[in-house]
Order: C-alpha cells, then sequence, then structure tokens
C-alpha cells in the first residue's frame, strides 16, 4: 500500500507539475493574443541580444541607380579604356552564344566587363523582282541581332591575346567589331522623346 | 639599347577600330576587316640620357596570320552529337508557320474531294493564288540550281604560296630571309631603327617581304613572344652579342597578298612549321601561336 500510496503522490506531483506548466503556457498564450504578430519569447530577457543594425547612423535611400551611365574610363599608357565589343548577325541563338562566350573569356582572364546588353533588333525586307514583271515580292525578313559586351579596360599587353583567341573562335554567319565607347553610343540606346523635343523645341523659340 | 622598351611602355597608346566580318562564301578567301586608328600619338623623342647601350641589338617580327574562311569538319563523335542535338531540337520544336499552312491546305483538299463536300460551308478568307506546296517547289527548285564553291580543293591546297589554301586552318606567313650568312626560313623580320617603335619596326618588315596593297591589321603595341640568339663567335663585336627578335601579331584582311615580293613566301599551317624553322625558334614561336 505504501508504494503504491508513493507512486499515486509522484504521480500528482506530475502532474500538478504538467498543470501548473500547462497554466503558465495558457497564461502566456493568453497574453499573446493580444497581437499575432507578437512572439512568445520576446519575454526572454536575452531577446534582440544582437541588434546593432539600429545604431547606425540612417542612410537615406538611394534611388534605383542601375540605369545610370557608368563612368567612361579613359585610355592609359598600358591599357585601353571602355571598349565595345559588338557581335551581330541573323542568327540570333549564335550572336548570343558567341556574346555569352567572350563575357565567360574576360571573367576568365580577368578582364572587368562594365556592361553587357542587346541593341534593338533591325529587320531587313529582301525584295526581289518577279521574273516576268517588273513588281518586286517580299522574299524573306531577315533580323540581324546585336550584343554589345562593354570592357572597363583591357591591358594592352593582353590584348593581341585576348582579340587572337576571339577571333578564331568566331562562329560564321557573325560579324564582330571591336570599338571605343562614346558618349553618342550610350544616347544611342535610348528611345527618342517627341513630346520633350517638341516642348524644348517651343521653349527655344 | 632597353630605351624602346620603355618608349613603348610610355607612349599613349592609339585607340583601335577593328571590324571584323566572318562570311562563309564571301568574295575572296579572307575575312573582310576595317581599321580605322583613331589616336595616333607622335613619338616623344628620347633623351640620349636615356640609352644605356647593350650589348644586344633589336629586331622585330611580324606573325601574319591568315584565319581560316570556312568551318573545320567535324570529327566522328562531333558529327553523332550534332545530329543528335538537331534531332532532340525538332522534336522538341512546334509546328512552324509554314508548316501549319501546308496541314491546312491539304485538310481543305481532302474536304473538296469528299462526297458531300458543299463549297458555302467553307468560310475562307481570301483564296491563296499560290499553294503553298507550289510555293515549296519553287524553293526547292531554286536550291537545286544553287551551285555552292567546293570547299577543299585539292590542287590548291598543295600551293604552299598562295593565301587560298587549307582554308579550313589558320595559316602563317613564313619568308626566306638573310640571315648573316645563311638564308633561313622564318618570321618575316627587320632590324630596329632609332625614332621608331617596334611595332613600326615590325610593319616595315612585312611591308619589305609583301608587296604594296596588302591589308594588315596590327592586334596591338604589345609584342607576342620574344626570341634571343647570340651571333657566332666569330661575327660578335664589342658592341653587338647577340639579337633579341620581338614578334607581334598581324590578321591578314581583305584581299590576299599580290606576290610579287623579293623574297619567296610561304604560307603554312602550325603543323607543317617544324619542317621550315629551326627547332630552338620553333620552340618560341609555337608559344605563341594559336591552333584553334
Amino acid at each position: 500500500i505504501n508504494q503504491s500510496l508513493n507512486t499515486y503522490k509522484t504521480l500528482e506531483a506530475l502532474l500538478l507539475r504538467t498543470v501548473r506548466v500547462n497554466m503558465f503556457l495558457s497564461f502566456c498564450f493568453v497574453s499573446g493574443t493580444a497581437s499575432i504578430n507578437e512572439r512568445q519569447y520576446r519575454d526572454m530577457p536575452t531577446h534582440g541580444i544582437g541588434r546593432w543594425r539600429h545604431l547606425l547612423p540612417k542612410q537615406a535611400k538611394k534611388k534605383k541607380d542601375r540605369n545610370q551611365q557608368k563612368e567612361l574610363v579613359s585610355a592609359t599608357d598600358t591599357a585601353y579604356g571602355t571598349l565595345n565589343v559588338k557581335v551581330s548577325g541573323y542568327d540570333m541563338t549564335v550572336v548570343e552564344h558567341y556574346s555569352q562566350y567572350i563575357h565567360n573569356l574576360c571573367n576568365r582572364l580577368n578582364i572587368k566587363v562594365a556592361e553587357s546588353y542587346a541593341l534593338p533588333t533591325k529587320s531587313t525586307e529582301v525584295l526581289l523582282m518577279h521574273e516576268q514583271g517588273n513588281k518586286t515580292y517580299v522574299d524573306g525578313v531577315l533580323k540581324t541581332h546585336q550584343r554589345v559586351v562593354q570592357l572597363s579596360s583591357l591591358n594592352a599587353s593582353l590584348c593581341p591575346v585576348f582579340v587572337d583567341v576571339i577571333l578564331k573562335n568566331q562562329p560564321e554567319g557573325v560579324q564582330l567589331s571591336v570599338q571605343e565607347h562614346t558618349e553618342a553610343d550610350y544616347q544611342a540606346r535610348f528611345k527618342a522623346r517627341p513630346e520633350l523635343e517638341g516642348l524644348i523645341a517651343q521653349i527655344n523659340q | 639599347m632597353a630605351a624602346p622598351c620603355r618608349k613603348m611602355a610610355s607612349r599613349s597608346f592609339p585607340q583601335l577600330l577593328c571590324y571584323f566580318s566572318r562570311i562563309a562564301v564571301g568574295s575572296g578567301a579572307c575575312r573582310r576587316f576595317s581599321v580605322t586608328p583613331i589616336d595616333r600619338a607622335t613619338p616623344r623623342a628620347s633623351t640620349a640620357a636615356d640609352r644605356a647601350t647593350s650589348p644586344w641589338s633589336l629586331m622585330a617580327a611580324v606573325c601574319l596570320q591568315r584565319l581560316p574562311v570556312i568551318t573545320a569538319d567535324c570529327s566522328p563523335i562531333e558529327q553523332r552529337f550534332k545530329q543528335m542535338l538537331q534531332q532532340m531540337e525538332l522534336e522538341k520544336s512546334l509546328v512552324s508557320d509554314h508548316e501549319l499552312r501546308l496541314m491546312e491546305d491539304a485538310e481543305r483538299m481532302s474536304r473538296r474531294q469528299a462526297d458531300d463536300y458543299d463549297s458555302d460551308e467553307e468560310d475562307r478568307g481570301d483564296q491563296e493564288i499560290m499553294m503553298t506546296q507550289d510555293l515549296e517547289d519553287t524553293w526547292e527548285q531554286r536550291l537545286k540550281n544553287f551551285q555552292p564553291a567546293p570547299r577543299v580543293r585539292a590542287d590548291v591546297d598543295k600551293d604552299l604560296s598562295s593565301a587560298q589554301r587549307c582554308l579550313a586552318d589558320s595559316l602563317v606567313l613564313l619568308a626566306e630571309q638573310q640571315v648573316g650568312a645563311e638564308r633561313l626560313w622564318l618570321l618575316p623580320q627587320a632590324a630596329w631603327q632609332e625614332g621608331e617603335t617596334l611595332r613600326q619596326t615590325a610593319e616595315r618588315a612585312l611591308d619589305s617581304v609583301t608587296a604594296a596593297g596588302v591589308k594588315v591589321t596590327f592586334l596591338g603595341n604589345a609584342p607576342c613572344g620574344v626570341y634571343k640568339y647570340k651571333l657566332p663567335k666569330a661575327a660578335r663585336t664589342e658592341g653587338s652579342v647577340g639579337r633579341k627578335v620581338f614578334f607581334f601579331k598581324a590578321i591578314l584582311a581583305d584581299g590576299a597578298p599580290g606576290s610579287a615580293p623579293t623574297a619567296p613566301l610561304l604560307w603554312v599551317k602550325k603543323s607543317e612549321l617544324q619542317k621550315y624553322l629551326k627547332p630552338s625558334y620553333m620552340m618560341k614561336v609555337d608559344r605563341f601561336i594559336l591552333n584553334l
């Protein structure tokens, strides 16, 4: 009987403990339902112990500067300035793969690539004369795709090697051109804004 | 004579505008090039204090390459892979406009031939004058009339002095020049003179060996290789122990060089270089000629 009493007491103690714990939990839960977003462990004394970002001075958020023009690097004695490697052709997959190949090659040779963008596609209509008549008919439409890889600086000693490798791997039907990047090139990428130009003309009148 | 290297570094580099185009069956057997140098700074005269006397005399040589005009043939495994990829692409692709029209026409024909055909039921747009099948037939006819040029011409391939040989490989120009007492086959070279850059020396070397009117694009102002050799003991003096040759890479632009040269010229592939060049020279030249 003693043993059973003992077990009963221990059971009781356990139950009480669990009930107390449950009450504790439910108590917390009751206070927590004030706002669903509050998490329970905010009552822990060490809550938020690692926070430091609120101690820094407030930084004004920059407006998106993704479309700002990157500075033109000018040529020095040992390196070329901003260069545009322009790849163009009729077959888009080949042109894109070739431009990707050039980009990867630059990464591998540690040549800094400033930008890599595409110029708008130009469509060319091929008109052929009829054999019997004077009228022309549309034979086909050829689309010229252009991709540009802009290198920020190219070491002069690396330049012949780089250009040689690119030339040897040039696929068929693809035209390659290496030119200096100018302000005019950058401005040519933007669309013309007729209303703005009209307003400026009005002001200038 | 360490001046020229310093001179090269201190000069501002001319900006290159290069335009390369590769069209498989174009006019001539070369890629079309155009180069427009923007700024060519005049060389600064070096002071006498710069020049330190060195027993090595300098020369510049040009490695003129004619790039391949047609694609190289695929190896058997490449061919099999290519076929497999083409088949995969075909299977994954959607039906094109032309094929859709073909199917519609075939359907219309079969409907017309059916017994219970009512032409009023058909909602026709503008009836096409040409059936799609006829269009296809005209295209096939035009394709049959087109004669492509032969890819490999065995007789031209064997002619070593022609720039049209081996259209699928890149070729290097070799010239037979007098070096010391003997005539050797080597990349065209010339001795450096005061007041010019090494690249100008290389250009002069090329001009002396080929006929005028050859359009050549130099790939940069920096040399791509160097070879130094000592003169035989008999020819050595106080002032000159040997020669250093700097190599510059250049690409042949449009137009094969008209061969009216004083020295015989050869266009060789990299694999054939060994037959013509001396071993030590070959070792240095081998390093910068890419066999891609």
